[in-house]
């Protein structure tokens, strides 16, 4: 692996989940999470290079939603701008490319979406084709549903099997205050909810949740002044997949798996289980399972810590949901956890993905050390 | 079979109608200056750091980055600081043709709000001219911008001070 640059997570600040915020629109949400994020870093607005948001406009449900979060972020005298239709973790990979071609050495990656003032399951819904699958009626929560079934009759995973790792996630989660869930349930219970689309259950998915994030990216030499614990971008990957679901095995997540075969292959790792903890962005327990498989990890194993946040299952606020994992590996790893903080943490595997049933996926490494000297 | 070209009975296309309902949230901001135009009062929100009026109120400004945090009310009267004359129909609004679509600073405010210039002849309408808002009667307000029907011609003195160029 070539030497690439290092960079580094400096600052992250969100706004706790919440099933509907009453007050604020999503761009005002976002105004205080960017201030929290900056003076983190004790720096002003001025001293950021670059800024890139994501955001969708069918969350928004105008067209151009995503300008009024030029005012959200200070965006005068005018910056160089970009914003994705994606998750913010894919934002955070466009700021890290640019930072790579010495375009920029610090960056402000936000992620906005009130998901309450539309319905998320018609927008899921018409990610899909208009003429095969959208008219069928499918939404996410569906598909999840149809890669759910695969993976439990390829694998033999048994419903109880996914209330486990529901559990686990819930129990995690209840030390996060960010967190919408943050009750400790056990899988029992869970695994008595009534199902919503089988094999899914009630207590298997996230409720409807909203919140805003930003994260801030600097490079080696910035980074180091505008954090005390910065925590470094080790390798990262993204692979996007067939967007027609007939068209690949929804029991495996072959994107995922070359994803993190390359990020760690470019952190200097052999195996995913030699990081210390992992933060998936799997919206359901079945999802996760067939991550895990993909990356190597064991759903049910103790080290590494599987979503120590809680993950998406405790707050899955749709456009922050990836760059909220990142969010976690810093705070992780820059003794920022408080009472959630893994113990002897210093390599995080993050995971981020858009898209019906893992349709793209980004992996990161991240660490406490400079990956190159 | 293998066939070079469509039949002529081939479904040409496929209706599929988009309906995503939304609901919005007005946030504090804007809840309490649609509020107040029920009342006949326009509000702004000042800057903590360059005292700059900004109406409609926002939660901070987009120029210095720092809160607005004082809503304050600003006049309804202004003056305007550039217009067009529009001679094709708005969709979503029977005016009658040409009008002017304004631009106009109010007093104590430091950024203009968009308006519909009327009772006056499009040709009369000049930047600096001074106009005041024509609100509907009591009773028909309901809390959003159809409150204000129209700007018209005042002679009403300029009151407080110039707006700050922005």
């Amino acid at each position: 692996m070539a030497q690439l640059r290092n960079v580094a997570i400096v600052g992250f600040a969100q706004l706790p989940v919440v099933a509907r915020d009453e007050h604020r629109t999503a761009t005002e949400m976002l105004y205080p999470a960017v201030r929290q994020a900056l003076e983190q870093c004790g720096v002003g607005r001025d001293d950021i290079d670059y800024q890139i948001a994501g955001s969708t406009d069918y969350m928004d449900g105008r067209p151009f939603g995503f300008v009024a979060a030029l005012e959200s972020m200070g965006s005068w005298p005018p910056r160089e701008d970009l914003h994705l239709e994606m998750d913010g973790i894919f934002c955070a990979y466009y700021a890290w490319l640019r930072m790579q071609a010495g375009y920029c050495d610090t960056a402000l990656v936000v992620a906005h979406g009130k998901v309450s003032e539309g319905e998320p399951r018609r927008v899921s819904n018409l990610q899909m084709d208009p003429y095969y699958h959208a008219p069928l009626g499918i939404d996410a929560t569906a598909s999840s549903a149809l890669q759910a079934s695969m993976f439990m009759a390829r694998t033999g995973v048994s419903d109880r099997d996914l209330a486990r790792v529901a559990a686990r996630n819930r129990k995690h989660g209840a030390s996060n205050p960010d967190n919408q869930l943050r009750s400790a349930v056990s899988a029992e219970e869970l695994q008595n909810t009534p199902f919503v689309v089988e094999p899914l259950r009630a207590g298997y998915l996230p409720p409807v949740g909203e919140t805003a994030t930003c994260l801030i990216l600097a490079a080696e030499g910035k980074a180091e002044r505008l954090c005390d614990r910065p925590v470094w971008i080790h390798g990262v990957e993204h692979r996007s997949e067939l967007q027609t679901l007939g068209a690949r095995d929804l029991s495996r997540s072959a994107g995922a798996k070359l994803a993190s075969e390359k990020a760690l292959a470019m952190a200097g790792l052999d195996r995913a289980d030699q990081v210390d903890f992992a933060e998936l962005a799997a919206t359901n327990p079945a999802e996760e399972m067939v991550l895990c498989e993909a990356l190597g990890l064991d759903p049910f194993g103790t080290r590494p810590v599987l979503n120590p946040s809680g993950g998406p299952l405790c707050a899955d606020p749709i456009m922050s949901t990836g760059l909220i994992r990142l969010g976690e590996a810093f705070r992780q790893l820059s003794g920022r956890a408080g009472e959630r903080a893994v113990s002897g943490a210093e390599r995080a595997l993050v995971h981020g993905q858009q898209g019906h049933c893992l349709q793209t996926n980004i992996v990161w490494i991240c660490g406490t050390k400079r990956r190159w000297s | 079979m293998a066939f070079t070209a469509p039949p002529d009975d081939a479904v040409k296309y496929v209706e599929s109608l988009v309906w995503l309902p939304y609901h919005y949230v007005a946030g504090d901001y804007r809840a309490v200056y649609l509020r107040a135009l029920k009342d006949k009062r326009i509000l702004g929100s000042r800057c903590d750091k360059t005292g700059k009026v900004f109406v409609p109120p926002v939660i901070n400004s987009p120029e210095s980055f720092a809160p607005c945090s004082e809503i304050v009310e600003v006049s309804d009267c202004g003056t305007i600081t550039t217009f067009c004359i529009v001679n094709i129909p708005v969709i979503g609004r029977n005016l009658e043709l040409p009008y002017v679509a304004a631009s106009v600073v109010l007093d104590g405010a430091d950024i203009p709000i968009f308006a519909l210039i009327q009772e006056c002849r499009p040709e009369e309408v000049h930047m600096g001219m001074r106009v005041e808002a024509v609100w509907k009667p009591d009773g028909e307000r309901q809390g959003d911008h159809e409150d204000i029907l129209h700007f018209r011609p005042t002679s009403r003195p300029r009151s407080g001070e110039w707006p700050r160029p922005l």
